[in-house]
């Protein structure tokens, strides 16, 4: 077992060390596109956010309504204060404070370390929910298009009716049925998304199977897992990496849109459950719902930005 | 006799398409006898590289399937034994050696990985013993630096180390017959002549039973001990080499060897063959060759020839000799 594990390391750290060699070129060909090194900066710079935020900011959940509707720094907002000695309405300017350098919420809740939960958050549902998606659909993928025939012919009619479902409908009705907590909308939203992985995963295996080397596996008595997981998968990890680049962050607005209209786990603040509370005071606190708006449109975009210098750092045929 | 290893008898490979049947392998007998050299040789669709692979039953299939015919090879019947069974015997008993080593390499993994995963599939050793071995192999295989060479992907090496390569796959278990399948067609002369030393190597010190295959005549006679010829799927003459190139019966056989320029002939001309190999969905009936051959007879069209004995070991099937 010892003796084992020695083997896998020992392989595993020859290949990291042959391999910078390859990375480095990749790394060659996606820094030209300055595009995706900047995704790539503020995908380091949020997953950095996510982990190690939490231990600076202060507690995303406590309240405090003496302190509620602080707007951020540098912005000033006029609040009516109702007091029961003259029964009269009051206006008082509330300027932003640096102990709340982002504001506070309608409950007086700190919206910086609301923004920065949220991201491990958000973060864990893309990552988590594309991975279940990414490897569901390789497997299937791979199976239909290296055992064809009325497998191949079975899988694919069933990505077809996958595909045929509104997938948001879907999503809704499973939320809806097993209630709505955060494992089961990355789960809900993992085992839906698989299709057109499995799709672009089996086009792209059907011309490898062909291909000699293939043969020769199991000229040389490889058996069916091996040639899968040794020579299939590995020629395909490429494209892998490049649709799970760009379906996180249709996930993590999927999950944005589950929690704005009310499906969202209550329980996490999320960036979406924190929109969906910002929209109903949008007109005392337009901050609580634009921060974590703006922390969407930038992350989706990073990771497009990042998805697309990928493609085309892997993509042999093209010249960048 | 006893020391045949692997005997193909009435072997019968078709692929059942959409257009037809191919018949791409139609009735070949051979046997291979241990530590010999046996080539097969024809033009290209001849059905050499499907009886190869008919061996180790690795077409697609469907289309095609094995309709007729046995492979015994260690008193079991390749053609009917379960693809367990079978796979167990790829690689560790019987090995194939591809002509493309371009695409029979994998281009994710590196050359060591290859050569490590295919011993110890196998072989009951550890990795660092697989490793040792492999380095050894590639060496034996006349790789320099072949330390350095197990960390390098497919893509770094030339055409003839590809070769090699594979070839050292294909011996990294000791198998007991090696199959060529054009192995010297994708390299230039000078590898060529390395990697047949390769194999003329083989055969003298480790006495391995090669089938090779080819459509180079020149190769058949470097390498080659016996040699059957091929033609429409079936084996039309089998002899040894020097008899198929000093005395040849089928006029098929002769029309090849006439092909071959002859540098102290100057005639400006090269022969050939007229026609082309039959489409093999409608195979001529009688005998395959006989819209192309310049002594067909009437019989010729119209009856299958039989086998015929010249000699022991020179046998033919020309309605010329019956």
């Amino acid at each position: 077992m010892i003796k084992r594990l020695r083997d896998i390391i020992k392989r595993v750290s020859q290949h990291l060390r042959l391999n910078t060699r390859l990375i480095n070129y990749y790394w060659q060909r996606t820094r030209r596109n300055k595009l995706a090194v900047s995704g790539l900066a503020f995908i380091i710079f949020l997953v950095a956010l996510a982990i190690i935020g939490p231990f600076f900011t202060l507690d995303p959940t406590e309240a405090n309504f003496e302190e509620k509707n602080i707007p951020p720094i540098g912005f000033v907002t006029e609040q009516s204060i109702y007091s029961i000695e003259t029964d009269e309405f009051t206006t008082k300017e509330v300027p932003g404070t640096w102990k709340h350098p982002l504001g506070t919420d309608s409950k007086g809740r700190d919206m910086m370390a609301m923004i920065v939960s949220g991201a491990r958050v958000s973060l864990q549902v893309g990552l988590i929910a594309t991975g279940i998606a990414i490897i569901l659909g390789t497997i299937i993928g791979v199976l239909s298009a290296y055992l064809g025939g009325w497998v191949d012919n079975a899988l694919m009619r069933f990505t077809d009716i996958m595909m045929t479902f509104p997938f948001f409908l879907l999503l809704v009705l499973i939320i809806f049925i097993f209630g709505p907590s955060l494992a089961f909308i990355v789960l809900a939203i993992g085992l839906t998304g698989w299709t057109g992985t499995a799709r672009l995963i089996r086009s792209e295996s059907l011309s490898l199977r062909t291909r000699e080397f293939v043969v020769a596996a199991k000229a040389l008595g490889a058996s069916d897992n091996r040639v899968i997981f040794r020579h299939l998968i590995p020629n395909v990890i490429s494209l892998i990496i490049v649709i799970a680049t760009l379906s996180i962050p249709g996930v993590i607005l999927a999950e944005a849109a589950l929690s704005f209209i009310g499906l969202g786990d209550p329980t996490v603040s999320s960036w979406g459950i924190i929109l969906e509370a910002g929209q109903h005071s949008l007109n005392t606190a337009w901050w609580v719902a634009v921060e974590p708006g703006i922390m969407l449109f930038l992350t989706v975009l990073a990771f497009n930005f990042l998805g697309d210098g990928l493609r085309d750092a892997f993509d042999p045929k093209s010249n960048i | 006799m006893d020391n045949e290893i692997l005997k193909v008898k009435n072997l019968k490979t078709y692929f059942f398409t959409r257009h037809g049947i191919v018949k791409a392998v139609d009735g070949v007998d051979f046997d291979l006898r241990h530590g010999e050299c046996l080539c097969l040789v024809g033009e290209s669709g001849c059905g050499k590289t499907v009886t190869a692979l008919s061996i180790l039953r690795l077409f697609d299939s469907p289309p095609g399937k094995i309709v007729d015919g046995q492979i015994s090879y260690d008193g079991l019947n390749l053609t009917t034994c379960s693809s367990e069974q079978l796979r167990q015997i790829r690689g560790k008993d019987i090995a194939i050696v591809f002509q493309e080593a371009q695409s029979a390499l994998n281009p994710v993994l590196t050359i060591g990985d290859q050569i490590i995963e295919q011993i110890k599939l196998h072989l009951p050793v550890d990795y660092a013993r697989a490793r040792d071995r492999a380095k050894t192999l590639l060496g034996e295989m006349g790789i320099p630096s072949a330390e350095s060479v197990m960390s390098y992907y497919p893509h770094q090496l030339s055409g003839g180390m590809k070769q090699r390569v594979l070839i050292a796959m294909g011996l990294s278990c000791d198998p007991q017959i090696l199959i060529a399948d054009e192995p010297t067609t994708a390299v230039d002369v000078t590898i060529k002549a390395q990697i047949l030393d390769i194999f003329l190597e083989l055969k003298t010190s480790r006495q391995m039973s090669i089938i090779f295959i080819t459509h180079d005549l020149a190769v058949v006679a470097e390498i080659g001990d016996r040699a059957v010829v091929m033609y429409g799927g079936k084996d039309v003459e089998t002899a040894p080499v020097s008899e198929i190139i000093g005395n040849p019966k089928h006029p098929y056989t002769s029309g090849l060897i006439e092909c071959l320029p002859d540098i102290s002939k100057s005639t400006g001309k090269l022969a050939s063959i007229p026609g082309t190999t039959p489409n093999p969905i409608k195979i001529p009936p009688g005998c395959a060759f006989h819209p192309r051959c310049p002594k067909a007879m009437e019989i010729c069209s119209q009856q299958e020839p039989p086998e015929t004995t010249i000699s022991k070991e020179h046998k033919v099937n020309c309605h010329l000799y019956t």
